[in-house]
């Protein structure tokens, strides 16, 4: 089980929350509406990609739409392996960042100390 | 779906920019996002402005997902089997070896030669010394230097802690050993070597009291001089040497090595005055050290303002900027503030010498493709075993890498011989091109990480595109293909568009060889056709006593009679520069004619002869009359021009009684009228282009032109002559010095031995580029023909006819040259019309145009036609029992 890159763990956080509608645009939707940071399709879906190869995420090609020139979609789905590198790669940062550490980084960045 | 409609254009640019496996769910997530953006009452212009960047760097993310490194890491198992790769297939190895080892070297020696001309000088802390120099912005060349600038900065400047000036000069040198020689040297400041942190060997160097008008005669003479010409001599300090028969009193003598600026081996101190008219000062180079704490910059900002304050502001300052440069401009002063890579020339030449190349990758790519071809079925299987795409790419990449890497250390190798051999500044001695010693063409590691940087990028053409096709299809149909026996590779677009080129490159090449060769023998013919018997000339340069200020007209008088008087001479005549040699180039205007503003004039070429110069080699005046005695005298302002000057600038009008005069660039300054007297015929002004050799002869005096050219008329085998006219001019003149001798019609302007230089290399060139072209050419054909055999076969069973079969398998291959051809001979067409300079309406330049191409495109259907016949007879040899077995 690898660590997982701060990227990776927006996209796998997006795909738990969306659950059955976990698809390139949603999740793409999902991260610039929390975050703020716009990202491409194409950043999305090879990140994806890669999830996939790890085995951390799953896919399926879900039903032509009309919307969508009959293009499909492709859904993804977390694996119990993804969850846990999300789980651990997260708490590594928590357990960094603890015992007022976060707080003291806040203060810096806002040019108090 | 959203009521307003995606523009097209927004589609189409999806479809071109994101592409691989993912590219449909990708397109589909953008027209999502897109449509949600206006969903959310975006304006639709930014709604398609999101939709284009997100395309764009969409396509980035696949495309850097396709290279991701983590798979494309080399290890030394693909190292090792890009080394068997090499020792399996050796025809392909030699090939692309030969080919990248020529291609290679080409395309790095303009950098190469560019840096070891503008090294800097083996001198002290060389980087601390600059040179201060003048820019002419309207000219774009260098601008007037003189002891003036010299001392008015050495006063002022802050930023240099010691300046130098420095004039490079030639001397007659007689040791007392009786025997004259040519010695080059220099006059400069005290101040020279201190500037330069140079100590003397023995004896001492200048003082400024040296430089004193009226001081004693003293020179400091170099080490090799020292060792060949006096034998060593420790006691050499207060010898005497003469110089142009002055004597000089030794005072020192420099260790080995020092040469300054260039190749001099004696210095004498620079005792210039400024003069009442500055125009009448002589030209000096100026450069100094800088202080410890100023910077180039610092020092040019401080010489500029330095410079304004002395003008006063006005045109002259504008025009002339100082620049502080580094001390290699002291060798190539000419050349503009960016060095030889600013000049558009060089990018020219830097390009054309790419193009090689760029054709050998492209070559080498075909041979590597067919052989990667071959191995589909390795591929389909490790591929199938579980390997990467990004793993059987960087597989092949490294095996086309070592292939690569091989041939630069080939050609790095053969460099490293050739510099270190001396061969590259013979042939620069040949074009008169004097280099000093410290100039060394020898291999650096600048030039050798060059080298290693475009094997990697022939690495990159030569390997990476046909391996993305040969790997760009599904493992089952790669697997089903092997079964089946075949690579399964189809040589589509891509190769045939290659294949296409490379004949189109070969043509035009040996157009442009072919044109380049016949210039050359054009030449040769015209050095031969000058209106003189050239053969029956002994020229000889002699250096006069005197320098070039005051030469001794009495030296001169006293050789010219005894070879006069000496049996055997039918004539001797005495000029600045003889035919068919390189003639000065100035501007002139006629009366009576108004030149707009910013004209040039009209470019003629000028020589300075005596006054039986036309008599003496047999070519009379045709109209007016000759030079005598009274156009020498003080005041007298006569010329005589030739028939080209008479045709092309006069139109053919009488040009006796006119006049004509000397402007600068730009018109700024005019000379004095001179009248013209008589007309000559061609006398080899121009042999390059004989069409366009309009020119002017002055008449001199003795002892006005120094060195000067001596044409001896002694009939056949003149160099026999050579050693009899050394013997007289010593006993004639004991100061003066025979430089060179030789036969009049081996003299050659400087652009022939460039003309030789480039036919020679078009040769050369044509002929790499026509085997790269040909193995590239014979390897696909054969393949792809070889490809078809189950095809010919089956065919063959079922009745085909034979003829047929072979016509159908040969017409894609002709269809290919014959565009190859079509393209490549315009161009070659376009550079034999250029290199003929107008004479292109001629009948028969057409003619041999046409006769030019004939080599380049017959060698091509040659190739082509042997590349398909031995697979096809191949194929219609097989049985259908066999050729079923295939299926099988």
């Amino acid at each position: 089980m690898g660590y997982v890159g701060e990227f990776e763990q927006l996209v796998l956080f997006a795909v738990v929350e969306l659950r059955d509608e976990a698809y390139g645009s949603a999740i793409r939707e999902m991260i610039e509406a929390r975050t703020g940071r716009v990202v491409s399709s194409g950043a999305i879906n090879t990140t994806l990609g890669r999830l996939a190869e790890r085995k951390l995420v799953t896919s399926r090609i879900g039903e032509p739409t009309a919307g969508r020139a009959g293009r499909p979609r492709k859904y993804y789905a977390i694996t119990a392996a993804g969850a846990r590198a999300v789980q651990e790669s997260y708490s590594t940062i928590q357990k960094m960042a603890g015992g007022g550490l976060l707080g003291r980084v806040t203060r810096m960045a806002r040019g108090k100390g | 779906m959203i009521g307003r409609r995606r523009p097209r254009a927004l589609g189409w640019l999806a479809i071109l920019f994101v592409r691989g496996p993912e590219a449909p769910f990708v397109r589909a997530d953008l027209d999502d996002s897109h449509d949600r953006d206006l969903a959310r009452g975006l304006p639709a212009w930014r709604a398609h402005g999101r939709y284009v960047v997100n395309t764009l760097v969409s396509s980035s993310s696949l495309l850097v997902e396709r290279l991701r490194p983590s798979g494309l890491r080399p290890s030394w198992i693909d190292v090792r089997l890009g080394l068997r790769m090499l020792v399996k297939y050796p025809v392909l190895t030699g090939v692309a070896l030969f080919t990248l080892a020529i291609g290679i070297p080409v395309g790095v020696a303009p950098a190469h030669f560019a840096d070891a001309l503008e090294a800097p000088l083996p001198i002290h802390e060389a980087r601390q010394v600059r040179l201060i120099r003048y820019w002419d912005l309207e000219a774009r060349r260098r601008g007037p230097t003189t002891i003036s600038d010299f001392l008015s900065w050495r006063d002022t400047l802050t930023s240099f802690e010691s300046l130098g000036a420095v004039r490079a000069a030639a001397y007659n040198v007689d040791t007392g050993s009786g025997q004259v020689a040519s010695v080059s040297g220099a006059e400069l400041t005290a101040s020279t070597f201190g500037v330069l942190g140079a100590q003397p060997q023995v004896g001492r160097f200048f003082i400024q009291d040296d430089e004193r008008a009226g001081a004693a005669a003293i020179v400091v003479i170099g080490h090799g001089l020292w060792r060949a010409r006096l034998d060593g001599d420790p006691a050499v300090v207060g010898r005497t040497i003469r110089l142009d028969g002055i004597a000089h009193t030794v005072v020192g003598v420099m260790p080995a090595g020092f040469a300054f600026p260039a190749s001099q081996q004696l210095w004498l101190p620079l005792r210039d005055r400024p003069m009442p008219n500055p125009r009448d000062e002589r030209q000096v180079s100026i450069f100094g050290r800088l202080a410890s704490n100023a910077t180039p910059e610092r020092a040019e900002a401080e010489v500029r303002v330095a410079q304004l304050a002395r003008a006063g502001g006005g045109e002259v300052a504008a025009r002339f900027v100082p620049e502080v440069l580094p001390t290699s401009f002291l060798l190539m002063g000419g050349l503009p503030k960016g060095g030889f890579r600013s000049l558009p020339e060089f990018r020219f030449i830097q390009i054309l010498t790419l193009v090689p190349l760029f054709v050998a990758c492209a070559n080498v790519g075909l041979l590597i493709f067919a052989r990667t071809a071959t191995r589909s079925s390795e591929f389909a299987v490790r591929t199938a075993l579980g390997a990467s795409r990004a793993r059987i790419l960087t597989q092949v990449f490294t095996e086309s890498l070592v292939l690569s890497v091989a041939a630069a250390s080939v050609s790095l190798l053969l460099g490293g011989v050739i510099t270190a051999s001396g061969l590259v500044t013979r042939f620069m001695g040949g074009m008169g091109i004097e280099l000093p010693d410290w100039v060394d063409f020898g291999l650096t590691g600048t030039t050798v990480l060059r080298a290693l940087g475009l094997a990697v990028l022939s690495a990159v053409i030569a390997g990476v595109a046909p391996i993305f096709r040969v790997t760009g299809r599904s493992i089952n149909q790669s697997i089903q293909r092997a079964r089946a026996g075949r690579s399964g590779t189809r040589f589509g677009g891509l190769t045939s568009a290659l294949l296409v080129a490379d004949v189109a490159i070969a043509v035009a090449i040996v157009g442009f060889a072919v044109a380049l060769a016949d210039k050359a023998r054009a030449t040769i013919d015209n050095g031969q056709a000058v209106g003189i018997e050239a053969s029956r000339y002994l020229a000889a340069e002699l250096r006069l006593p005197g320098g070039a200020a005051a030469p001794s007209a009495t030296a001169q008088q006293a050789v010219v009679d005894r070879l006069e008087a000496e049996p055997g001479v039918r004539g001797v005549t005495v000029a600045n520069v003889l035919p068919r040699m390189d003639h000065d180039i100035q501007f002139v205007e006629l009366d009576g004619e108004e030149l707009p503003p910013g004209s040039p004039g009209h470019g003629v070429r000028t020589a300075q002869v005596d006054t039986g110069f036309f008599d003496a080699l047999g070519k009379p005046v045709l109209m007016g009359r000759p030079f005598n005695a009274a156009d020498l005298s003080e005041g007298a302002s006569t010329v005589i021009v030739n028939t080209t000057f008479v045709e092309r600038l006069l139109g053919g009008a009488n040009p006796i009684g006119r006049r004509v005069r000397y402007v600068s660039r730009g018109l700024e300054s005019r000379s004095s009228w001179y009248e013209i007297v008589g007309v000559v015929g061609p006398l080899g002004m121009h042999v390059l282009t004989p069409e366009q050799d309009e020119g002017i002869y002055h008449p001199a005096a003795p002892g006005s032109i120094n060195p000067v050219w001596l044409a001896v008329d002694v009939g056949p085998d003149p160099e026999q002559f050579a050693p009899r006219l050394r013997t007289i001019v010593r006993d004639a003149a004991p100061n003066a010095v025979v430089t060179r001798t030789m036969s009049l019609d081996q003299a050659y302007e400087g652009d022939s031995y460039l003309v030789a230089a480039l036919a020679l290399g078009a040769v050369l060139m044509m002929g790499v580029l026509l085997m790269l072209a040909a193995s590239g050419i014979y390897a696909i054909m054969s393949f792809s023909v070889a490809e078809r055999t189950r095809e010919i076969g089956i065919r063959v069973a079922l009745g085909a006819n034979r003829g047929r079969i072979a016509w159908h398998v040969a017409r894609r291959a002709l269809i290919q040259l014959a565009a190859g051809a079509l393209l490549g001979m315009p161009i070659a067409a376009l550079a034999f019309f250029e290199l003929q300079e107008g004479a292109g309406r001629d009948p028969s330049v057409i003619l041999a145009t046409l006769l030019a191409l004939v080599p380049g495109v017959g060698i091509m259907i040659l190739v082509g036609v042997v590349a398909c016949a031995a697979p096809t007879l191949r194929a219609l040899r097989v049985t259908p029992v066999e050729a079923l077995k295939v299926e099988g």
